[in-house]
């Protein structure tokens, strides 16, 4: 009684997670009893949590169990906000690949291997990639072929290939293909120069063929009693992460990546905005802020001064991927860079539409920023600014936003090319739409420009 | 195993997994023959400065 299952992780047999009383479990069932035990007590826990490659978990009494068949429980330090392959940067991806790559070299070593490599099993914590399926790692049978490997193409190798050589945008397909993009798909997707790549050539447009060729037939009469040797799986792994690293891309020439150096904010307006932030942070003290349109970071890290975690969303891929480079270069523990399109945001989806959480269903966030955004959303996109409102309103309990009006010059750019349709967009109508969902509690104009920045708690009833 | 490794995937594997062995170990002879010629000659100037 009085545990919910988490949605996501019911297809393992071995085990699941739920929450109970807001804390996080995992139960290990009892068919996987001696492998757990094994793993445990094998020093590969032990190296994996000291080296941080991990999540740590401390084990609890059975009377925390979720159902009769559990033969341990482990309640596992919990991920301070849940992000989807999808939503990760080009680095993110190639640093979740290098960590799933690194993890199985270091479990061959010890006899042990990833029985699983799935991208969802990856999160970000403090900045770094980290495991979070502490029941993916298992005994290794000798001679026994790694069975996680087509996984890895396809959640990995492949998106990072065609993101790579053919568009990073080919990203998205894994929010549509949530098992990884199919091996034939990809190999009809890349560019022709990738059959001259080794690594391209075997493990994609090689494998592709190898899953038609064989589609249909028993294991055991297409691989006529072939084994496969620890070294062979280690060459293996090992020319897999040399193809991972090998994998570039350059974020650089988008519209959003040059922003933060080509705006029209002078040097007071922009301390003056930071200032403002910091402020209205401090009073409220979130642990969490979500910056809407946070481009490179910038102010992101301005709220970072007042709260613990900062997920930094951004539309644009070269942006979150700069975003990602920095924290990774500098060693910043609070930031989350993740790709966010808000007129489409991520949706629920998965089995039954519940495996996969909306960017919704993560929240509400403690506050949240939307900074240079709103003319982007009203004028860019056409929407109504009380539904720009009422969306806002439910992501989050305080909001820190900027008005741009039409005599700003970035305005005056989105409507070069169109007649402007939209008279209700003014400092009042603005006002208007907004009070309807928040309670306006500050509002000030950004010094040296005409832009204003408001704080406003949600009104009780927008969670509804 | 709870994943489904899938036949045709498993066959690829074995097949990559042998063509790497072996490329990895002509490297290795590849290199055990060239350190093998460079002790062999010995680097000009390798005495300079000794009486």
């Amino acid at each position: 009684m009085g545990w919910q299952a988490v949605e996501g992780s019911f297809r393992d047999p071995s085990g699941f997670v739920y929450s109970r009383d807001g804390t996080l479990y995992r139960q290990i069932n009892t068919s996987f009893r001696q492998r757990f035990e094994a793993f445990l007590t094998s020093g590969l826990y032990d190296e994996l949590v000291r080296d941080g490659l991990l999540v740590p978990h401390e084990q609890v009494g059975l009377e925390f169990s979720a159902t009769n068949d559990a033969c341990a429980v482990i309640r596992p330090q919990r991920v301070a906000f849940i992000s989807y392959p999808y939503e990760w940067s080009f680095g993110q991806l190639q640093d979740a690949a290098s960590l799933t790559l690194e993890i199985q070299e270091r479990a061959l070593a010890r006899g042990f291997t990833l029985r699983d490599s799935s991208a969802y099993n990856v999160q970000f914590q403090a900045g770094r990639p980290v495991l979070i399926d502490t029941l993916s790692l298992e005994p290794l049978e000798e001679g026994k072929a790694w069975v996680a490997y087509k996984q890895f193409c396809e959640q990995f190798l492949l998106p990072l290939t065609l993101m790579s050589t053919r568009d990073v945008r080919c990203s998205t397909l894994l929010r549509s293909y949530l098992d990884g993009i199919p091996l034939d798909l990809g190999s009809r997707l890349l560019p022709r120069r990738t059959w001259l790549s080794p690594s391209s050539l075997l493990h994609i447009h090689l494998h592709a063929l190898a899953q038609s060729r064989y589609a249909g037939s028993a294991v055991s009469s297409a691989a006529k009693g072939r084994t496969m040797s620890r070294k062979g799986l280690l060459t293996l792994v090992k020319n897999l992460g040399a193809a991972i690293r090998g994998l570039s891309w350059r974020p650089a020439g988008t519209e959003w990546a040059e922003y933060t150096t080509d705006n029209n904010y002078s040097e007071a307006a922009a301390r003056s905005k930071r200032n403002l932030i910091v402020t209205h942070l401090r009073e409220s003290r979130p642990g969490t802020v979500w910056d809407l349109g946070a481009n490179t970071g910038e102010y992101s890290r301005a709220a970072r001064e007042a709260a613990g975690l900062v997920v930094s969303f951004d539309v644009d891929p070269a942006a979150v991927e700069r975003n990602y480079r920095r924290v990774r270069a500098e060693g910043e523990t609070g930031i989350l860079p993740l790709l966010l399109d808000l007129t489409n945001p991520s949706p629920a989806q998965g089995w039954a539409g519940r495996e996969r959480l909306s960017v919704e269903e993560r929240g509400p966030a403690d506050a949240v920023l939307a900074l240079a955004l709103i003319h982007h959303l009203a004028i860019g996109h056409n929407l109504p600014l009380e539904r720009v409102a009422s969306y806002l309103a439910r992501l989050g309990k305080l909001l820190i936003i900027e008005f741009v009006p039409k005599s700003d010059p970035q305005v005056a750019r989105l409507l070069l090319s169109r007649p402007d349709i939209f008279p209700g967009y003014t400092k009042e109508g603005f006002e208007k739409a907004f009070s309807r969902h928040f309670s306006i509690r500050a509002a000030a104009q950004i010094e040296d420009s005409e832009r204003w920045l408001y704080c406003m708690p949600a009104s009780p009833q927008a969670a509804t | 195993m709870y994943i489904d490794p899938t036949t045709g995937s498993l066959v690829l594997q074995f097949l990559a997994a042998g063509i790497l062995s072996v490329l990895a170990m002509a490297s290795r002879v590849r290199e055990a023959v060239k350190n093998f010629f460079k002790h062999l000659i010995p680097r000009r100037g390798r005495w300079a400065g000794k009486p």
